[in-house]
């Protein structure tokens, strides 16, 4: 793979992890006062920047309007600056409309859109720093963002990307494990019910091996869920005093 | 044009069915429908038919220059179309929500698992390496798009033949496939997609649903194998919920289908090939359901063979007869005519040549002779095509021919003269 | 059955050889479209289906008949300037036969999607087109077919020439016919001839296509042979 070791013979990864081990995470909501609700994540290296507008009237073509539920519109993008080499990105290409589409469908899972019919809720994410897991990182952001902006879920979305290497299953890949080529799985999860809302591989696996990498990026999203919750409780607590008096 | 809308009853018959293990087409739950797999005359031409969805792929290649990153490798592009023919509710040239996401599943099924060696693509490092573009058209949308597009590309990869090339200092020839044979691809495993739809909530499952039952439901799960139980791609879309107890059920359905659709295909190419050993034909042409009631196919093959002499015959009939007359007339004439060519001058040039009135008198008993005459002809040719038979033999055709021929040889003398006059006739009411 | 094609030499300005390739035929083979055939003349194969009449966008509508869309799709790649041609000669072909009076402020949509070339691709969208329309059941107030003449660099006409004849040929002119007088209802040539040739080439090509309109008829009493 890349001439890379990715698990050293004493069962280390690249970065020093553990297998099953996730990297640091660090997130705060409300960071933008305009916004409904916004949030920002730091997964290991990976910053994403979440902002949810709505519920609101659907804007546009009245067309997409549906008579029983939102509909959830997502923006996904990154920065020209997010990776190590500066190119364009041009706003459209394949790989972001496929990722939009990807969170719109997790949302629209999540979301009890059925509550508020006929209107919209947006979800821009923006990818400012790029380390993989391009698309955890937006999930967890957005969800963040969600509850900041006071919409009801059914429970905490939580993603997390996961890899197979040697018969060990890696958890949260980096950049440097996830260009190698080898397998990678992304799972967005609904902790409380363990339903998979999201579920996405790339690359050769063997079908007996599906089932410890499922249960790896499995643990792991619970292990991010019970960060987010925290996180939520903490923004709370800031919240409230503020404005208890 | 939008789609026509799925009206509650329909959708609550489709669920009801679906609820007790009933399908539309008489399937069990994990039936696929009939896939027929037909390859063109072109090498990497392919069409697959799922039951009622068709799906046309192509695969061809052209030199370019590597990315910067990879300056060893090859290129795979894959674009899917999906044509205004499929559905009515597909624009031409609309970046649909559908067209994005069955590019990308096919993108990763095909290229981020490897199944091509792209570095057996590399012509000279860093400056020229073949580009395999694969177009899949899809011309009928009866459901399940993603499993069709994803035959015919991995069958028309396999089937593909780029040409040789050979490198003598700086210089490098590209041969053509009279000069030196083109050569296959190398596959390492081919990757097919299986969909599973779900519904209710996800306590149904159905794998390969047609268009109806795409419609109502709640979410689809794809999973890409190659037949050595290895998973290649996994991507579940539409909100529904999924277990991981359901998505390992789903990987050991998945990985028995494509074991079976990988046997179809190998066997599909194998006869291909053999057809094309043997120097038999082979396209489309030669697949077409010829059995069947709205297909009608003239055998061009058998003409051939007894070329010599029916087309000679042939040849006396068509020139002797009306064609040939009004042609070598308008040779003949209008030299001085045609030396200041214009539009205006073809009408002229016309009633010049035919313009006689002595012909025009004899014109209607010969036009009367000629009608009878073509009756005659018409006769066997109807009784002939009133048979459903398919297998005529050519001779009857033959058959046909020569009255035609002896009729025309007998009134020779006088049809010389009248045959281009009538059609002369006929041309002149146009041009005028 | 089959119908025996025009497998005939002729003799103009010393000898020409004429004859079309095999063709086949298949109807109502795609199940989404209104109306559909596949049109085969040797290797050359044309895939069409036909949507309509169905309700118009409003930019496009016409308040005294129906607005026809053709759209060609070719085999490899994007349609480009070529593609844009042949629509434009297969649409005003069409839009000349078709009744469209009858169907006002509605649209009519024609996909054609080129299977394989080998030559004589305009004619044979053209017929495919006819063949689709027919199984629409769209009124028309004739029928129509494509008839392809290539002039080799010695004078010689070739009918329904293959690629290769067509790129060695010094001009190439497709020419689409009724069926009710053997009008040319649209040409489109390519390359240099004089009048004459172009006289011979007409002359030829409505000679061509009564085996064509033949052929049409042929297939068309098979198709309701059960049901007649």
């Amino acid at each position: 793979m890349a001439g890379l070791e990715l698990l050293s013979d004493q069962g280390y990864r690249l970065d020093g992890r553990k297998p099953s081990e996730l990297r640091k995470v660090q997130a705060r909501m409300g960071v933008f006062a305009q916004a409904d609700g916004s949030a920002y994540i730091e997964q290991g290296n990976t910053k994403a920047l979440a902002v949810v507008y709505g519920p609101h009237e659907v804007r546009g073509s009245r067309s997409k309007t549906l008579h029983d539920r939102a509909v959830i519109n997502c923006q996904y993008s990154m920065a020209t600056f997010s990776t190590a080499e500066r190119k364009r990105r041009p706003h459209g290409d394949r790989k972001s409309s496929e990722m939009s589409l990807h969170l719109k469908q997790t949302f629209e899972a999540a979301v009890l859109t059925q509550l508020y019919p006929r209107s919209q809720i947006d979800i821009y994410v923006k990818i400012l720093q790029s380390d993989g897991g391009n698309y955890s990182a937006c999930v967890n952001a957005a969800t963040l963002a969600v509850i900041d902006a006071g919409i009801p879920m059914r429970d905490y979305v939580c993603a997390c990307s996961a890899g197979f290497v040697e018969d060990t299953p890696l958890a949260d890949l980096c950049h440097a494990e996830e260009s190698g080529g080898g397998t990678s799985l992304a799972l967005a999860l609904l902790p409380r019910s363990g339903q998979i809302a999201l579920l996405q591989m790339d690359a050769r696996l063997h079908q007996d091996h599906l089932d410890p990498l499922i249960e790896a990026a499995m643990t792991a999203c619970k292990g991010l869920s019970d960060v987010l919750d925290s996180v939520v409780r903490q923004h709370l607590q800031e919240v409230s005093v503020l404005t208890r008096d | 044009m939008r789609e026509t809308p799925l009206s509650n009853c329909e959708r609550q018959f489709l669920l009801k069915g679906i609820e007790e293990k009933k399908r539309l087409d008489g399937r069990q739950t994990y039936d696929y429908r009939n896939i027929k797999i037909a390859f063109g005359t072109d090498y990497g031409c392919c069409i697959v038919d799922l039951g009622k969805t068709r799906v046309l792929a192509q695969v061809s290649c052209e030199l370019v220059a590597p990315k910067e990153n990879r300056p060893t490798e090859g290129i795979l592009f894959l674009s899917l179309e999906l044509s205004p023919m499929a559905s009515p509710s597909f624009e031409p040239g609309r970046q649909s929500e559908l067209l994005v996401k069955l590019n990308r599943l096919l993108e990763r099924c095909l290229r981020n698992s490897k199944c091509i060696d792209t570095e057996s693509l590399c012509v000279v490092s860093g400056e020229k390496v073949w580009q395999v573009r694969v177009d899949v058209h899809v011309l009928n949308h009866d459901g399940n798009l993603m499993d069709a597009a994803s035959i015919a590309a991995i069958a028309g990869l396999s089937h593909f033949r780029r040409p040789d090339v050979g490198i003598q200092g700086d210089q490098v020839t590209v041969y053509s496939p009279e000069e030196r044979d083109p050569v296959p691809l190398s596959i390492y495993h081919m990757p097919i997609c299986v969909s599973f739809s779900f519904y209710l909530q996800g306590t149904y499952l159905l794998v390969d649903p047609c268009e109806r039952e795409e419609r109502v439901m709640d979410g689809l799960l794809v999973i890409a194998m190659n037949k050595h139980r290895e998973i290649c791609s996994i991507q579940s879309s539409g909100g529904i919920m999924l277990l991981k107890e359901q998505v390992l059920r789903c990987s050991k359905i998945a990985s028995v289908k494509v074991s079976e659709i990988t046997d179809l295909i190998s066997k599909a190419l194998e006869n291909d090939r053999r057809a094309r050993k043997e120097g038999g034909r082979c396209g489309f042409a030669e697949s077409m359901p010829v059995e069947r009631i709205t297909v009608l196919k003239s055998d061009g093959a058998q003409i051939e063979m007894s070329d010599a002499e029916v087309g000679s015959e042939a040849v006396t009939m068509a020139t002797e007869s009306q064609s040939a007359e009004p042609l070598s007339e308008v040779g003949r004439v209008p030299s001085p005519v045609v030396r200041a060519p214009g539009a205006v001058q073809v009408g002229e040039c016309l009633q010049n040549a035919w313009g006689l009135g002595e012909e025009e008198d004899e014109d209607d008993e010969e036009e009367e002779e000629r009608l009878e005459m073509q009756e005659d002809n018409q006769r066997p040719m109807k009784s002939k095509s009133e048979v459903v038979v398919i297998s005529d033999s050519e001779e009857e055709e033959v058959v046909i021919l020569h009255p035609k021929k002896t009729q025309v040889k007998d009134s020779k003398p006088e049809t010389k003269p009248e045959a281009p006059s009538k059609k002369k006739k006929k041309k002149k009411q146009p041009l005028h | 059955m089959k119908s025996r094609l025009l497998g005939s030499t002729m003799e103009v300005d010393g000898q020409s050889t004429l004859s079309l390739r095999e063709f086949g035929c298949e109807q109502n083979l795609l199940s989404r479209p209104d109306g559909s055939a596949s049109f085969v003349q040797g290797d050359t194969s044309v895939l069409a289906g036909v949507y309509g009449p169905a309700e118009v966008k409003v930019s496009k509508e016409i308040y005294d008949r129906a607005t026809l869309e053709v759209v060609i799709q070719p085999k490899v790649g994007l349609a480009g300037v070529k593609e844009r041609a042949r629509e434009q000669c297969v649409r005003e072909t069409c839009e000349a036969a078709l009744l469209s009076t009858l169907h006002p402020r509605s649209s009519l949509s024609l996909v054609l999607q080129v299977v394989h070339d080998d030559g004589s691709l305009l004619s044979c969208s053209l017929n495919a087109a006819c063949m689709a329309l027919m199984d629409a059941g769209l009124p028309m107030g004739c029928l129509f077919c494509g008839v392809t003449c290539a002039i080799d660099p010695d004078g010689l006409i070739i009918t329904d020439p293959t690629a290769q004849q067509e790129k060695n040929s010094r001009a190439v002119m497709t020419f689409a016919i009724d069926s009710a007088q053997r009008r040319v209802m649209m040409s489109s040539t390519k390359g240099s001839f004089s009048v004459n040739e172009l006289q011979q080439c007409i002359a030829v090509s409505q000679r061509a296509s009564e085996k064509i309109f033949q052929f049409y008829r042929d297939s068309v009493r098979r198709r309701y042979s059960k049901t007649l």
